[in-house]
């Protein structure tokens, strides 16, 4: 792969998480000793990586979570009731039982532990999953969640709830233009020159 | 991405802040390439300064860039991008400085103030990079990488300002110094008198501010057909939500013979109190357009803008648009005329050129025979 021929930003992405094959880790490895704005790219991966794992976590909707942990314990004891009237009703019913514990004999214990570890494993992430998914949605609807700019009389400011940072701090910025696109551009006269400065949601 | 912006701005309301001037040397990475136009003569920072703020850094700059035309052409425009971090808004931003003569050999000196974030851990190195994005010279030649579509920008502002000049030349031409007072006046007064609309800007959502209890309703666009437009709207709506309007869509034809590839619709809106204000434009496609002669096709942008003024917000009564950039495949654009302008709301209502008003300010701040003077350099 020469430094010409650049990865895929997607390639560029998985490996700042770690997430490449081998092959493809010594291959965008090797791309990334000669080629600096590939590296620059994945060094940019990797902060908003750490960033969104960090700020993501304050924006779980524990409200909305609650119900689902509540119902996952309420199963849990069902479960573990399931298990208890099982037992006592194989201690009454020596028939099912002694086939229940030949059945036991027949499986190899470890698969039993194997099988329900993965069990686990499949059940946590699809919880996970399923948490994330709601968080964004609820982000979504969130009026207050979503970044907003916005033109002021001195220059475009970023705005996220009632945190916020003007932009650009020039009182005589004399015309903010707004693009539907996501962009403002605030203007500047002085000494005869005009000078426009652009900010964007993107 | 957003969330990493919450963190990023909400990180900078809280924190241990740590602030430090700004070193040229380690701070900013100016690049420009080395087929340029442009040579970077020298760089200033002025009282440019880094805040540590949490897990952000705030970019407070102030950078003053000193740069020769190092080509064989006049330049009319550059534009510089400015980049803290790539992904997330406040990040980058950028600087343009139209209507400007610079000939082959000369220096001039293109100003940045812009506040940037970006996270502390990211890596070593500069803080910001300042690069070239693009220059546009007197035949409206581009150089650069135009990922900001310099050259469009550029590209239009020169041709507004070629119009108002050859406006304002024939006016000191057919009624001598008074009829340019007159004007450039006038001009200044509409500029005074112009209502500015603060304007909230959200992606795929609602803006935020100043609520008003309102139910969502769709709002049709009314148009104002200018006599010169290649491209005319047909039709057109957004919806509406009290002070807020989601969402634009219209839908225009190319009535000219050329192929368009880029087409901007401005945007006004009228208040419950009849009062008209320009609430922004509505862009085209920048990439996948291109609409071939007598063709339809349809602009739309999902965003969100929330209109107030004095921290009140304006609730929206009806809405107008009109045609006031179209580029054409080979290069070419249009903008409305001096008498689109003069016999439509449009003189009074949407924003000068830039150019205009730099001649305004020039004339206020320093006479009529600048102004004259400056008319007589283009």
């Amino acid at each position: 792969m020469s430094a010409a021929r650049h990865p895929s930003e997607t390639d560029l992405a998985l490996f700042a998480g770690g997430e490449t094959s081998h092959l493809q880790n010594f291959l965008l490895d090797k791309h990334l000793r000669v080629c600096r704005d590939c590296q620059t790219k994945v060094t940019e991966y990797r902060a908003l990586r750490d960033g969104l794992i960090d700020s993501e976590i304050p924006c779980v909707n524990w409200n909305l979570l609650a119900p689902e942990m509540r119902a996952n314990i309420r199963v849990g004891l069902e479960a573990g009731a399931c298990v208890r009237t099982s037992r006592a009703t194989l201690s009454g019913s020596p028939g099912l039982a002694e086939w229940v514990q030949s059945w036991a004999r027949a499986v190899n214990p470890r698969a039993v532990v194997g099988a329900a570890t993965l069990a686990l494993i499949a059940a946590s992430a699809f919880y996970m999953r399923d948490a994330r998914t709601r968080t964004a949605d609820a982000s979504r609807f969130d009026s207050n969640s979503a970044p907003v700019v916005q033109t002021t009389s001195s220059g475009p400011k970023l705005q996220d709830g009632d945190a916020s940072l003007m932009l650009l701090n020039r009182s005589d910025a004399v015309n903010e233009t707004v693009s539907a696109r996501g962009d403002i551009r605030a203007r500047v006269i002085e000494a005869g020159t005009v000078t426009i400065t652009s900010v964007s949601l993107q | 991405m957003l969330a990493l912006a919450c963190g990023v701005v909400v990180c900078t309301q809280r924190g241990n802040a740590q602030d430090k001037p700004l070193d040229p040397s380690s701070s900013v990475k100016i690049d420009l390439p080395a087929d340029a136009p442009l040579s970077l003569i020298s760089t200033t920072m002025g009282d440019s300064r880094a805040t540590s703020r949490g897990g952000a850094i705030v970019l407070d700059l102030h950078m003053g860039l000193t740069l020769r035309n190092s080509g064989f052409k006049h330049i009319r425009g550059v534009t510089l991008l400015i980049t803290a971090q790539e992904f997330a808004p406040g990040g980058k931003g950028s600087v343009a400085r139209p209507s400007i003569d610079v000939p082959p050999g000369e220096n001039f000196t293109l100003p940045i103030d812009i506040r940037l974030v970006r996270p502390v851990r990211e890596s070593s190195g500069p803080l910001v990079r300042v690069q070239l994005d693009g220059v546009l010279f007197d035949d409206l030649s581009f150089f650069g990488p135009n990922k900001l579509s310099s050259q469009r920008a550029l590209t239009f502002w020169e041709v507004e300002a070629q119009r108002d000049r050859a406006y304002l030349k024939q006016a000191l031409q057919a009624r001598g110094e008074n009829g340019l007072r007159q004007e450039i006046v006038a001009s200044i007064a509409r500029q005074g008198d112009r209502q500015q609309l603060d304007v909230s800007l959200t992606r795929n959502g609602r803006a935020t501010g100043v609520a008003v209890a309102a139910t969502d309703h769709v709002e049709q666009f009314a148009f104002l057909n200018l006599p010169g437009a290649p491209v005319q709207p047909l039709e057109g709506w957004a919806a509406i939500s009290g002070n807020e309007a989601r969402s634009p869509q219209i839908e225009i034809v190319n009535n000219s013979s050329k192929p368009v590839k880029y087409v901007e619709i401005g945007w006004l809106v009228k208040d419950k109190q009849g009062r008209d204000y320009l609430a922004g434009s509505v862009p085209g496609s920048e990439t996948t357009m291109l609409l071939p002669s007598g063709q339809r096709t349809k602009l739309q942008q999902d965003t969100a803008l929330k209109f107030s003024r004095a921290g009140r917000p304006v609730e929206i009564d009806s809405m107008t648009a009109y045609v006031s950039q179209v580029e054409f495949a080979d290069g070419r654009v249009w903008v409305p005329s001096r008498h689109d302008l003069d016999s439509s709301p449009l003189l009074r209502i949407a924003a000068p050129s830039p150019e205009e008003q730099r001649l305004a300010d020039i004339y206020s701040k320093q006479g009529l025979a600048a102004l004259i003077a400056e008319l007589k350099r283009y």
